[in-house]
Order: structure tokens, then sequence, then C-alpha cells
């Protein structure tokens, strides 16, 4: 039976796009959200936020997002968490060049925030059938 | 409308006009950095430069403004060139980068006046109530040829489609130009020109944001006609002699957007206000909803009420949630329905022995409406999926026969309650063997579809029909008493003898004999299904081709 999905580590740089997809994952998904501005911030918080699933901007200044989810892999508690990026790119080639960093789905920018919560939980359903 | 459904509105209102307020400084910045740019090269402003319109593309649309990311991506792929290069723009590349600047400027106003609209609709309620997106079933025939568009006219009339035959292509374009949802059903080749069909179309279709539903049909199979009518949005492409079934499955598939029943959700609650609640919620998405308050009663109404899926409390006086799911789960046609508890229950232990008892899943109150409202949502629809492969029949998607003896069942004990008629319906084809000897098997199941198809386009929703065997089909009509029913049928025996079958260019038609029962003379499930076999017995005797009621309660021939 697929474990209910509840809390989620969402990493995005863009203050605008943070509060609206964390709005929409609490009010419409009823999701715990732990929202995060850089992947270093990610990085602090994960173990102790214990999430299902990661949530990955792609383009952030800094350490980018596939960088961010190398270091993520990195800590033992971390290591399995399935991880779903979000990025404007959405050509084929790199949409597969995410899944082979091991993301389990690619959510195209710009998202609508009314089914940005259905595309999540289609994609951990996905994930663990 | 729910509380936590405004409140979400609200928020959202508030993040899209920050966000609004803040876009022309936004923009301000990028056209800053470019003129910057201008008078110097610089990496670190042009990679700032790409990603704050990168930024923006990312999330227009998100805040209602669809054209701003479009416009940022174009701008963004410029820019990008540039920092893969390394290099300076050109004249060209800097007025392109110039233009989108300025198209930025346009988008970030223009979108503004729609955002409160966008974001206000319910996310909810949209996705459940079906919709008849092309409720007109106005059908266009154009051909050159008077008697064969007079021929498709009447086979198509004969499904209920609403047609009109044109021979000319101006009449038609003058009446597709006010009409624009009619289907057209078009031949490509006409006396003035080989092509004159698809040319007529592309025209048509060349400003419209919405392209005409257009069929085409052809004397000729050639792959050059199939691309030409592909490339004017022909949806299908058919050969002459049509096989009107074929067509009118692909007629169906457009208009007939099935309508289907709304989703039946059980609850279970002691606390009437939080039962109440939750029913709310799940009408106000389109459901229909029976509510339990004592778990004792639950037997009874499940038998009749048939539910999709049920909702329960864990904690109940008389009987525990969990206790009722095991007991709900050694009925037989319960075996696989969805039950979820709604519990305050928040120990994971707890949970974990619930769901191992029966039950299915476990939302914490208080739940979230929109969270209630796709929880439901998701499992119903799985399990109906499921449930369509085990009550339908394979070649006409109606009901088999064990479920419409089932339907019947429960129907009948409906109907006794609420002291309304219903009317049972056996319907078989006359001579079927011989259709199938005569003109092969596979014309045989195109009879049968045809059949199915005439009975599913002329009966109202809320009849049940079913494929009873081979060529046998039942119908039961609630609030129907033998006579009216009688009628409805005789109206459909006529319409079906009309029909023109074809097999191997050679058309046939094909008729049937009904026989009905109603409730007032046979008061129960037996008796009535034994009541209208007798009675299309009759039919058959006396010749085919008729509906007899059995109205003798006595039972005798």
């Amino acid at each position: 039976m697929t474990e209910k999905l509840l809390r989620i580590l969402y990493v995005e740089d863009e203050p605008d796009i943070q509060m609206v997809a964390k709005l929409s994952l609490e009010s419409i998904g009823g999701f715990i959200v732990k929202a995060c501005s850089s992947g270093d911030e990610a990085i602090q918080s994960a173990v102790e936020f214990e999430p299902q699933l990661i949530l990955l901007d792609v383009m952030m200044p800094g350490m980018d997002g596939p960088t961010t989810l190398k270091r993520l892999r990195e800590i033992p508690q971390i290591a399995t968490i399935p991880v779903i990026f979000m990025t404007a790119k959405v050509q084929p080639e790199e949409i597969k060049q995410y899944k082979n960093l091991g993301a389990i789905n690619v959510i195209a920018k710009p998202f609508d925030p009314m089914t940005l919560t259905a595309e999540i939980e289609e994609s951990w359903e996905h994930y663990n059938d | 409308m729910t509380n936590s459904a405004v409140e979400f509105e609200e928020k959202m209102r508030i993040l899209v006009t920050s966000f609004a307020e803040k876009l022309p400084a936004k923009i301000n910045e990028i056209e800053l950095m470019w003129n910057q740019l201008q008078v110097e090269r610089d990496t670190d402003t042009l990679e700032a430069l790409h990603r704050q319109v990168h930024g923006l593309t990312g999330s227009g649309k998100t805040f209602g403004f669809p054209e701003l990311s479009i416009v940022a991506r174009e701008l963004e792929q410029l820019l990008k060139g540039m920092v893969q290069n390394n290099s300076s723009a050109d004249e060209q590349l800097t007025d392109q980068i110039q233009q989108r600047i300025s198209a930025l400027k346009i988008a970030s106003k223009e979108s503004r006046t729609d955002i409160s609209q966008k974001m206000i609709q319910s996310p909810i309620a949209d996705n459940l109530v079906t919709v008849f997106t092309n409720d007109s079933r106005l059908i266009f025939v154009v051909d050159d040829d008077e008697e064969a568009a007079e021929e498709l006219v009447l086979q198509l009339s004969y499904y209920g489609y609403e047609v009109e035959a044109f021979n000319q292509l101006d009449t038609f374009r003058a009446a597709i130009n006010k009409m624009p949802n009619a289907i057209v059903l078009i031949g490509v080749e006409f006396h003035e020109d080989k092509l004159a069909g698809i040319k007529v179309m592309r025209e048509i279709q060349k400003d419209r944001e919405h392209p005409v539903q257009v069929i085409f049909i052809s004397a000729y199979d050639n792959l050059n006609y199939r691309l030409g009518a592909v490339r004017v949005g022909g949806s299908a492409y058919f050969t002459k002699p049509i096989n009107s079934s074929e067509l009118i499955d692909h007629l169906d598939s457009i208009t007939l957007q099935q309508e289907q029943e709304s989703y039946r959700v059980l609850i279970v609650d002691d606390s009437s206000a939080v039962l109440g609640y939750h029913a709310a919620v799940l009408e106000q998405a389109g459901m229909t909803v029976k509510k339990v308050l004592k778990p004792m009663e639950v037997m009874e109404t499940l038998l009749e009420f048939d539910p999709d899926i049920i909702l329960m409390d864990i904690y109940m006086p008389e009987c525990s949630g969990i206790e009722l799911a095991k007991v709900i789960r050694q009925l037989n046609n319960f075996v696989s329905i969805p039950i979820v508890y709604l519990s305050s229950e928040n120990d994971f232990n707890t949970q974990l022995e619930a769901m191992s008892l029966g039950g299915d899943d476990f939302l914490v109150k208080p739940i979230d409406p929109h969270q209630l409202v796709s929880a439901v949502t998701m499992r119903v629809r799985r399990t109906r999926l499921l449930r369509s492969f085990m009550v339908r029949d394979g070649l006409t998607s109606l009901f088999n026969h064990t479920s419409i003896k089932e339907q019947l069942g429960r129907e009948v004990v409906r109907s006794a309650r609420l002291n309304t008629p219903l009317s049972f319906a056996m319907i078989d084809i006359d001579f079927f063997k011989k259709v199938n000897d005569t003109y092969g098997h596979s014309a045989g199941d195109r009879v049968i579809k045809s059949m199915s198809r005439l009975l599913k386009q002329r009966l109202r929703g809320t009849d049940i029909i079913g494929r009873y065997g081979g060529e046998e089909f039942a119908v039961i009509l609630m609030d129907t008493d033998a006579p009216s029913a009688a009628k409805v049928i005789d109206e459909i025996r006529h319409v079906f003898s009309r029909l023109l079958h074809l097999s191997e260019n050679e058309e046939f038609s094909v008729t049937f004999s009904c026989g009905i029962a109603d409730l007032s003379h046979f008061p129960d499930e037996k008796s009535i299904s034994e009541a209208a076999d007798k009675a299309l017995y009759q039919a058959k005797k006396k010749g085919r081709n008729q509906v007899v009621i059995n109205s003798d309660s006595g039972g005798e021939d």
C-alpha cells in the first residue's frame, strides 16, 4: 500500500514562486511543507525535517538543483528520498538528464497552482507503484 | 463555498497582487541591465539578466500572466545564445531583444485585469460535474452528389443527429460561418476541382481559434488526399461506400460525451454535525451522498444505495468502524468497495490496524475539503474503471447479463418501496443467425453495435440497458409503465428496421422483437423477467418485428 505523502521539503530561491507553491501544497494538498531558499539551507534542514519527498528547483544562484541533489544524496538519511525537479526548461533531453540524476519526475514551470498538488500526488503514486 | 477554500483564494489573491505590483520594477531592472550591457560587456551582468528573465518565464503564468511567460521564454532563448557563445549582440539580435523587452512591459499590464477571475474559479467542482462540451448534434453533409448526400442525411438522422445537406460550396461556406459548432462531413472531390473539399476547409479553418470539426469522404483512398485532409484538421477519412457503422462510431466519439453518473458516497458518522459537513463538501463537488447516523442501519442502506465508496468514522457507539468494515467486506457485492476512515485518530498504530482490517485509507479530522474531495475522487475513479471491466459487455460496453440482473433486482426493490412504475423489456434481433450466415460474423457484430447505439441514443440516461446474450438485449425503464415503455421501444423498432447495414458492398436491414412487462402486474424480479421473456416469445410467434406487452398476471400464455 502506498504510504501517504505528507512531508515535503521544497527548495526554491524565487520568493514569489516559493510562496505560491507552499500555499498551494499546504491548502490544496494538505501537506506539511518546509520551504528553503537555497541548496545550503536544504542540506542543513533535511535531516531534521525528515521529508518523504524533495521538490527541487533546477536553476538557483550559488548551488543549483542538480548539485544540491548530489549533496543531499551524500547524507545517509536522505540518500533514498525521492526528488522531483521543477524547471522552466522542459526540453525532452533535459528531462531525461534530470531523471538520470535520480529524479522521479520533472514538473514544468510555470506551474498551475491549482493542479500542482495533483501532479505531485500522481508522481508519488507512480513512484510507489 | 467552504471556509478553507475562501481562505485559500484570499491568500492566493494577495500573492498575485503582490507579484503584479513588483512586476514593473522587475522589468525595469531587466531593461537597466540590458542598457548597461550595451555600454559595457560584462559576464556577471549578463548572467544576472538571464536569471532574472528565467525567473519570469517560470512564474508569469502561475500568477495569471501567461503572455509574460511566453515572451520571457523567447527573450531567455536570445540571451542564452549570448551567454553560451560569450559573444556580443549584433544589430539584429539587439533589435530582437529590445523588442522582447517592450513586449514584456505590455504583457505585464495586459493580463492583470483577468487575474482575479482566473484565480477565483473553484478547482473542485469543475472537474466533476459532467459537461457536454459539444451539445450540438448538428451535422453538415457537403457533397455535390445529391443522391449520396440525401442517403447519408437519412441514415444519420436515424441516430438522432440533426443533418443538413449542401450541394454547393458557397451555401455551405455561409452556413458554417454562422454555425461553426456543426460537424462537417465533406467530400474531397467536387466537379469544379479534385480537391475542392480540402481547399474550402483550409480557407474556413485559417483564422479560427477553435477549428471546425471535419470528417472527409472520398471515392479514393490515396495518401495525398489523406494528408491534405489531416492538414486541415480532418479527424477521420472515409472511403466510399461509407461504412455507416464506423462513421456513427466516430461521430458518437466526438459528440456523445457519455454522461457520467455522479459519484455515490455513503458516509457513516455518529456526529450529525460532522456528517452534515462532510456531506455538504462532497455534494458541492457534484457527488450524491447518503448519510447514515447509526452504524446498525448501514446494511439496509448499503444494498439499495449501492455506493462507490464508504467513508466512516472509527469510533461510534454500538459498533466500531473497524468492525463494520470487516462485516461489509464479507458481503459478496462489496468485497472491492473502497472504505476510508475519517477519524481524529492520529496514532499511527491504530491506523495501521484499521487498514489491515479492511479499510483502505485514513483521513485525519479535521479534513481539508479539497483533500476530502480529491481523496474520494481518486478512489472512485479507479474503482469505477475496474468495475467497468467486470460489469460491461466487451463489444457494446452495455451492462452484461449478470450485472443487468443485479440492477433489475435493485431497481425492483427501490420502485416497489417508492411505489413508482417500472418496466422491463427484453429485445431479440430477428433471424440473427441468418445475418451471421449470410453476411458474416463481422457484419453481425456491426448489427449488434448498431442496436446498442440506437438504444443508448434513444433511451433516457436513467434507463438501464444491457446485452443479455448473443443477440438479446434487456432494458430497465424507470418511472415507466408497460404501455409507455412499449411506445418508446416501438419507435426504436421502427427506426431500427430502416437502418441500412453494410457487408461486402451489399446493404441489408434487420428487425427486432420485444416483450415488455411491468411492476404493477409482476411485483418481483423473477416474475417480471419471466413475464417479459414470455411476451418476447409471443412477439416472435406472432410474426416478429413487433412489441408485445404481458399484462397477464396469472402467468399463462
